[in-house]
């Protein structure tokens, strides 16, 4: 029996585009263009990877717009099976405690899975605890920061990049793995296969068919909130130019400002 | 089928009373961001007039405890079982979990490492309480009970605050190296309390099969870092980066193009996707500025870019700018940094 993979990824605003009005103070989203959480790139290359070697179904769940169908014909164009959204309204705004309910309610829909893939963190909340967290509400097993994982027989050999190494673990599936961003590849989808998947389609759920009652889900399901905001202060730098000719004076400069110690001084 | 159930807040919020701090330690020494926490934790407790309390798990705490135990806590909580000798999430969020239900903190506070942030999500579901992660700055409310977090989004463009006004212990993660450290001081009335639990078979699937450390490269703690980015042309440029970072008793970081290429280990990137790093001394050679890495170095105290071109977003947030091909100019002030240092030898 092939192996089944369910990779979570979420469409995110690429950060290049936003910027913040300048009157009203908030953040203008809705122009930035939609794009693939990198991390979650890392984690969908690494679902293919094992596809390529050992045979697996991969599916891909998002919950989010329903703009981020994009996103997972994307997948799907570069070797994904199946591609799951979850798009109501009543999901809007919601913390990390609601999407890890939200995402691990479609497990009782869906088959029994092997291993679920997520990616580190996302570069628009950039919490990283949605991985862990529907790890948690599913009871399995997780292993975090991944830069290489291998099926073995019923477990899985991943490796975990940790601030002082590399740390490699033996686990038995089902596991929910995250990865590290920068840790693959990703190739690229082709147009004959994002025609296919557009032609095929993918699935849709709301809160109805996932039996998650309104309250529980989005924000007001989600214990905390956002106060207010504040832009940071930004440190004046006076950015004085030199050119290479004059990097004596800079040096003299660095030392009377206290960049530069010589000596004991 | 998997359980649901909605985040239910607890009737009583009074009943949740004291500062939580998670002490993630190895080889007998305390992970410096835990420090951090324990220096904001003990600022939180004494303002909301309650306990600061570090928690720990392992399989030989009494020396580390100890050695906690000299940061200001009132009560010092140990979990320990042979079986919890290396980190494993399913077990120690267990124990904390069950821990932190039992005694009810108000308040719970851990450093942002990949440890922390991989136990956090699994403690706050269990305990049903909500977390804020990667703060860079608390405080507390007193009236209201209430911890103030303050949390960068969206590359850092703006600070959000975040409240947990209904659900205990609030519970956030920080940003290591967003804090000072604590100074030792050992409280008359410490109470260390080691507690020996049995880990159940059904959570020891997870085996640690091997451990390659790498050189660690402390980028966070260094007082000046010299960065490489893709301007360099070539991996051979970082000759350079490093003659001068040498000369100036600094780190070698670098832009993520070059680490993308692999010109240099992960390790030394510096930005959103790497390190954060405050030195003394930044200096950005090759390094056009892009968000992306400003986030990770725009606090530091002093910076220096060298790039050919004068409209770099780099150059608007240093204080010094050498307009010029790096392959000149970092030479050159290497060369003269090491006459100026000779100089001042003569001198003595
Ligand atoms: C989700 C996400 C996360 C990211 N995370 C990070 C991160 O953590 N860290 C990071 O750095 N980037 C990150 N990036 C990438 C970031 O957007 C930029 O692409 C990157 O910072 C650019 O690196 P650079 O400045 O070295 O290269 P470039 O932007 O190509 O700049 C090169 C500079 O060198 C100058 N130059 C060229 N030749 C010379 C010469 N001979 N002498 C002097 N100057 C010269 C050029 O004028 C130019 O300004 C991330 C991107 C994304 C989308
Ligand atoms: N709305 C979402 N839909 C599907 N997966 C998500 C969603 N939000 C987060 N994830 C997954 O969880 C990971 C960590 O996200 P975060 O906790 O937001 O940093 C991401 O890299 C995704 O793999």
């Amino acid at each position: 029996m092939a192996l089944k993979i369910v990779v979570l990824i979420k469409q995110v605003p690429d950060a290049e585009e936003i910027f913040i009005d300048p009157v009203k103070f908030t953040l203008n989203r809705s122009q930035a263009r939609g794009i693939i959480n990198p991390a979650d790139e890392n984690a969908i290359e690494a679902a293919l990877k094992i596809k390529d070697e050992t045979g697996a179904e991969i599916t891909v769940l998002t919950m989010g717009p329903p703009a981020a169908e994009t996103a997972l014909i994307e997948c799907m164009g570069r070797g994904v099976d199946k591609g799951i959204l979850i798009t109501d309204r009543v999901f809007a705004a919601a913390d990390t405690w609601a999407t890890s309910l939200t995402l691990a309610a479609a497990f009782n829909i869906m088959d029994d899975f092997d291993i679920i893939f997520a990616g580190e963190s996302t570069t628009d909340s950039g919490t990283g605890h949605v991985g862990p967290g529907v790890a948690e509400f599913l009871g399995i097993d997780q292993v975090t920061y991944s830069v290489n994982t291998k099926v073995e027989g019923k477990n899985v050999i991943v490796e975990r990049s940790l601030e002082d190494g590399i740390e490699v673990v033996n686990v038995p599936m089902p596991v929910l793995i995250t990865t590290l961003i920068g840790s693959n590849m990703p190739r690229r989808s082709t147009l004959r296969m994002k025609i296919d998947a557009l032609k095929k389609g993918i699935t849709v759920m709301d809160h109805e068919k996932l039996k998650l009652p309104p309250e529980w889900v989005g924000i007001k399901g989600s214990p905390t909130v956002v106060g207010s905001l504040k832009i940071p202060d930004e440190k004046k730098r006076e950015g004085k130019k030199y050119e290479v000719e004059e990097i004596p004076k800079l040096v003299d400069d660095l030392i009377e400002k206290g960049a530069i110690k010589i000596g004991d001084a | 089928m998997v359980e649901l159930r909605g985040c239910d807040p607890p009737k009583n919020l009074d009943e949740y009373r004291d500062v939580f701090v998670y002490v993630q330690h190895k080889n007998g020494k305390i992970e410096r961001g835990s420090l951090e926490m324990l220096g904001m934790g003990r600022e939180l407790a004494d303002k909301l007039d309650e306990k600061l309390v570090g928690i720990m798990v392992g399989s030989d705490l009494s020396k580390v405890a100890e050695e906690a135990a000299n940061y200001n806590c009132d009560t010092v909580i140990g979990i320990e079982s042979p079986d919890l000798k290396t980190f494993s999430s399913v077990p120690f969020s267990h124990f904390i979990s069950e821990t932190v239900e039992d005694y009810k903190p108000n308040i719970f506070l851990l450093s942002g490492t990949r440890e922390g942030r991989d136990l956090v999500s699994r403690i706050a579901i269990r305990c049903n309480t909500g977390v804020a992660a990667d703060c860079i700055e608390l405080d507390a409310d007193k009236q209201n009970r209430l911890l103030i977090a303050w949390r960068p989004s969206f590359g850092d463009k703006t600070i959000d605050q975040i409240l947990c006004r209904k659900h205990r212990p609030q519970m956030i993660t920080s940003r290591p190296g967003s804090y000072k450290l604590p100074e030792k001081n050992r409280r008359k009335e410490v109470k260390i309390d080691i507690r020996k639990v049995k880990v159940p078979d059904k959570m020891k699937t997870v085996r640690v099969v091997e451990f390659r450390p790498k050189e660690t490269l402390d980028l966070t703690t260094a007082k000046t870092v010299v960065s490489g980015g893709f301007g360099l042309g070539k991996p051979e440029g970082f000759k350079y980066v490093e003659d001068l970072a040498k000369e100036l008793d600094g780190v070698v970081g670098a832009s993520r193009p070059v680490v993308d290429l692999g010109w240099i280990p992960y390790d030394h990137q510096v930005g959103q996707t790497g390190r954060t790093v405050r030195p003394h001394l930044y200096v950005a050679a090759g390094i056009s500025g892009k968000i992306q890495h400003l986030v990770g170095m725009k606090d530091s105290e002093f910076i220096v870019s060298i790039n050919t071109d004068p409209d770099a977003e780099i150059v608007k947030y240093s204080d010094f700018y050498i307009h010029g091909n790096l392959y000149d100019a970092l030479p050159k002030l290497t060369e003269e940094i090491r006459k100026r240092k000779s100089g001042s030898k003569n001198k003595v």
